[in-house]
């Protein structure tokens, strides 16, 4: 039988003196990167398979490729861009104890989620009125599973910037390694968009 | 949750295996909890085998075969069709023991017991699609090869629908215990858990085009829908099973943090990594 050692309370929150000091560490909780790790790991499966059956089919998929509007899909980077931009001067201010910027950087990142949302819907609409459904063919079903799960994720991670403004708006329950955790989701979602916009919309 | 103890405890006997589960089962006041977590690896580990070698259902097969290759795919495996899910059919009410097990690790958590009750629910629910609507179906198709190959067929519909196809009712159960475990501060188990089960969850939002495809990726035999589902389903469960009985071995039967093993505060960094938890 394994031993256990007596309970005691572990510090929630961010090694302060550590950082001081300059020792490395990871951004946000450490368990949040086993997330991000597993993530692309099943992305990166997802994509596989994709290439796969793109090489099984390639004029098929060049063919569909075609009907996208690479220009809304370089819309769509950017704005995933700015928005993690918007987040990385959130976790910054919040370091620096700046946190009324920290609050509106975070509202500057949910801002350009939903411009993303909206643009998305509205390139789904644009591309299903011009008869381009899930099951068109092979390519546009993986267009619209990898956009619509990587769409999921953007939902959820409005439910992550609501923690992460949660935490700063009070003083009482502020904690930046939160802050930092939530940071590191919306980078994840916005690593995970480059990758799906590079293989949708720019391989040929 | 008490021990079936009586004045002193003897030492755990030395040698036979025999002996020490006796002791296990005699003085262990944790007994309760590791016929449960042994009830999950003994399910699990029957799961596989019923259905992936005696059934023989899983991996599934396509659902673009015709009436009469379906037939066929009945006859091939009738007699392990009828004796597998006859077993399946016999060990489906540990799924009782094992969920409640799952749900004891949120009733030890410090979060409201809301949780354990909506686990216990939705995993009740949870039987019916992963178990015994498929295997019914698939018996009643193998009990009378003479059918109608279309009544057949629609068995064979119904049940890998059924079975592939139905997971809302897990990706609710991995939500809940992903919350229970973010909001928890006794540290049942690590915060990472709790994010393994959002990846959990997602994976089986995935799934749903399994109602629209009969055949690539996105199909209930697919790469995608099923392949790449069913590898993160086993790693899942593995590290749920490791970290269960993790949990069990730091039980303490208080109401407070859980303590932590010897083992892992020797693994833990002095600052960086282990401090920003």
């Amino acid at each position: 039988m394994t031993t256990v050692a007596g309970a005691e309370p572990r510090a929630d929150g961010p090694d302060e003196e550590e950082r001081t000091r300059g020792a490395p560490f990871v951004p946000g909780q450490p368990d949040m990167w086993v997330f991000v790790l597993f993530e692309a790991l099943v992305f990166t499966s997802y994509f596989t398979v994709y290439v796969i059956r793109r090489t099984q089919s390639p004029a098929l998929f060049l063919q569909s490729q075609a009907h996208l509007d690479l220009r809304v899909g370089v819309f769509n980077t950017l704005v995933l861009l700015v928005s993690s931009w918007a987040v990385a001067r959130c976790v910054q201010a919040g370091r620096e104890g700046s946190h009324r910027t920290a609050l509106n950087n975070a509202y500057l990142t949910m801002l350009f989620g939903v411009v993303f949302l909206v643009s998305k819907v509205l390139e789904w609409t644009t591309e299903i009125e011009q008869g381009f459904s899930f099951t068109t063919d092979e390519f546009f079903s993986f267009y619209y599973f990898l956009t619509a799960i990587h769409f999921l994720h953007l939902l959820i991670g409005f439910v992550v910037l609501g923690v992460a403004v949660y935490q700063i708006r009070s003083p009482a329950r502020r904690s930046q390694e939160l802050v930092e955790t939530c940071a590191t989701y919306w980078h994840t979602i916005d690593f995970l968009w480059v990758l799906i916009f590079a293989l949708l919309y720019v391989m040929r | 949750m008490s021990a079936a103890t009586t004045g002193a405890v003897p030492e755990v006997p030395a040698g036979s295996l025999v002996r020490k589960i006796a002791w296990h089962w005699r003085y262990d006041e944790k007994r309760e909890l590791w016929i449960g977590w042994w009830t999950l690896v003994v399910f699990y580990n029957l799961y596989g085998l019923l259905f992936f070698v005696i059934a023989r259902t899983q991996p599934p097969p396509p659902p673009s075969l015709a009436p009469a290759e379906i037939v066929r795919w009945f006859d091939d495996r009738r007699y392990g069709l009828l004796c597998g899910y006859a077993i399946v059919s016999i060990v489906g009410g540990a799924t009782a023991i094992m969920n409640a097990t799952l749900a004891y690790t949120m009733r030890r958590m410090s979060v409201s017991r809301a949780f354990a009750y909506s686990y216990l629910v939705i995993y009740a629910l949870a039987t019916l699609p992963g178990m015994l609507i498929m295997g019914v179906a698939c018996t009643v198709g193998a009990m009378r090869p003479e059918r109608d190959p279309e009544l057949v067929s629609w068995l064979y519909d119904f049940a890998f629908l059924s079975f592939e196809g139905t997971m809302g009712v897990f990706l609710v159960g991995s939500l809940v215990w992903m919350v229970a475990v973010l909001l928890d501060k006794n540290r049942v188990f690590p915060k990472w858990f709790g994010y393994l089960n959002l990846c959990n969850a997602l994976t089986e939002v995935v799934v749903a085009p399994a109602w629209i495809f009969k055949r690539g990726v996105f199909a209930w035999d697919g790469a995608i829908a099923w392949w790449i589902n069913m590898a993160v389903f086993v790693t899942y469960t593995a590290v749920f099973l490791t970290l269960l009985r993790k949990m069990i071995v730091r039980e303490d039967f208080g109401t407070g943090p859980l303590p932590e093993l010897e083992s892992d505060r020797a693994l833990e960094p002095a600052g960086t990594l282990g401090a920003a938890r």
